[in-house]
């Protein structure tokens, strides 16, 4: 039972870390093919197409800091510790990676049209960035908890 | 429901639907367009192919009957498994039941007995003929406006109605989605319209031409027309 229980604890400490990259990996990819169909259809201002679909890329980031801070031995006291705040930790990251993606896309696919909203059509992008950076924060502050 | 991420670089390469009504210039070809398509899977774009030569009146012959016509759209239902498409596809065939027992009535045809055309209101519109709106203003507010433009012999104006009417249903449709394949089929029945209504104003520019250019003639009796004296 122990060992179960250990085993849990050390998919907690690495959950954040795959689950943010898996995030990133499929938010970048949203926005990126986004910023692709953009560019066949403007003139111009392809580097900012470019720079907006490489906002997920900082739940991977998140997602190492987590992994770090809970990365301690592993013992069936601090297994369920680590085990829950990793994973929760790892799905919030995962689906504000993958949503964010899809809010650059649409904010891309807008601006494509009408330049001028460029900062605005990226308001829903940083504010899903709020929620990763909640879910990233009190992880951390959480996890000062665990022996 | 169909992949909400399959279709993104394909959408974001289109211009953006509201554009091709203001544009001087139509933003995109039928030829660019068709091109663009091509990154549709082949499942896909057989369905957006059986949906717009079904709403194509292009697709039919001048002598198909009622009962071949909603055979088409019958066979085209069975073919569209999205559920907003087969959605949006009925509201356009029951627009166009009204408009055709709207047709009817002018011509001095009774109420048809049982049902007529497709749709929830098919048994509702013969059971009120005689109301000018058949009692569906509530459901189709724009019904009494097509009445009138089809009682004072305005074909275009009428026509410019339902292109309008249809492109607010197929505008509240893509609010819902963004870039899945409803969202290209219903770009490209925007399109459509698009396609539609300039050709209309094309045809209203010709008329017009027609018009002024006899006018203009009738002042001139002996104008010279290559060497020729009239």
């Amino acid at each position: 039972m122990n060992e179960l229980v250990v085993t849990l604890g050390w998919l907690g400490i690495y959950a954040p870390m795959a689950l943010g990259a898996a995030a990133s990996a499929i938010g970048c990819a949203i926005a990126g093919q986004a910023s692709i169909g953009a560019m066949t259809e403007t003139d111009g201002g392809y580097g900012r197409f470019v720079g907006v679909s490489a906002f997920p890329s900082t739940m991977v980031i998140y997602g190492i800091v987590i992994m770090f801070t809970l990365n301690r031995d592993v013992t069936p006291e601090n297994a369920g510790g680590l085990f829950g705040i990793g994973i929760l930790s790892g799905i919030a990251l995962m689906y504000c990676g993958i949503w964010q993606g899809r809010a650059c896309a649409a904010a891309i696919n807008a601006t494509k049209e009408k330049p001028e909203i460029f900062g605005l059509a990226l308001a829903p992008a940083a504010i899903i960035e709020g929620f990763g950076v909640f879910a990233f924060v009190f992880a951390l502050v959480i996890s000062a908890g665990i022996s | 429901m169909s992949n909400p991420d399959a279709y993104i670089s394909l959408i974001c390469s289109l211009p953006g639907s509201e554009r091709l009504f203001i544009a001087k210039q139509p933003p995109l070809s039928r030829l660019r367009l068709d091109r663009r398509l091509k990154a549709l899977k082949p499942e896909d774009a057989r369905v957006l192919q059986v949906l717009e030569n079904a709403l194509s009146w292009s697709a039919y012959d001048m002598d198909v009957t009622d009962a071949q016509a909603m055979g088409r759209c019958k066979q085209a239902l069975k073919e569209v498994p999205q559920s907003t498409l087969r959605k949006l596809f009925m509201e356009r065939i029951e627009m166009r039941t009204v408009i055709a027992a709207m047709r009817l009535r002018k011509r001095g045809e009774g109420a048809p007995s049982g049902a007529f055309g497709m749709g929830r209101w098919s048994r509702h519109i013969p059971a009120n003929w005689s109301d000018p709106g058949f009692r569906l203003e509530t459901p189709m507010p724009w019904v009494k406006e097509a009445h009138q433009l089809l009682e004072s012999d305005d074909p275009l104006g009428l026509e410019r109605l339902l292109l309008s009417v249809s492109q607010k249903q197929l505008k509240r449709h893509a609010a819902r989605h963004f870039f899945d394949f409803e969202a290209v089929a219903i770009y490209v029945l925007i399109w459509n319209i698009f396609d539609r209504w300039s050709q209309s104003n094309a045809e209203d520019a010709a008329k017009r031409f027609e018009a002024l250019a006899q006018q203009a003639m009738a002042n001139v009796t002996d104008i010279d027309f290559e060497g020729v004296s009239a």
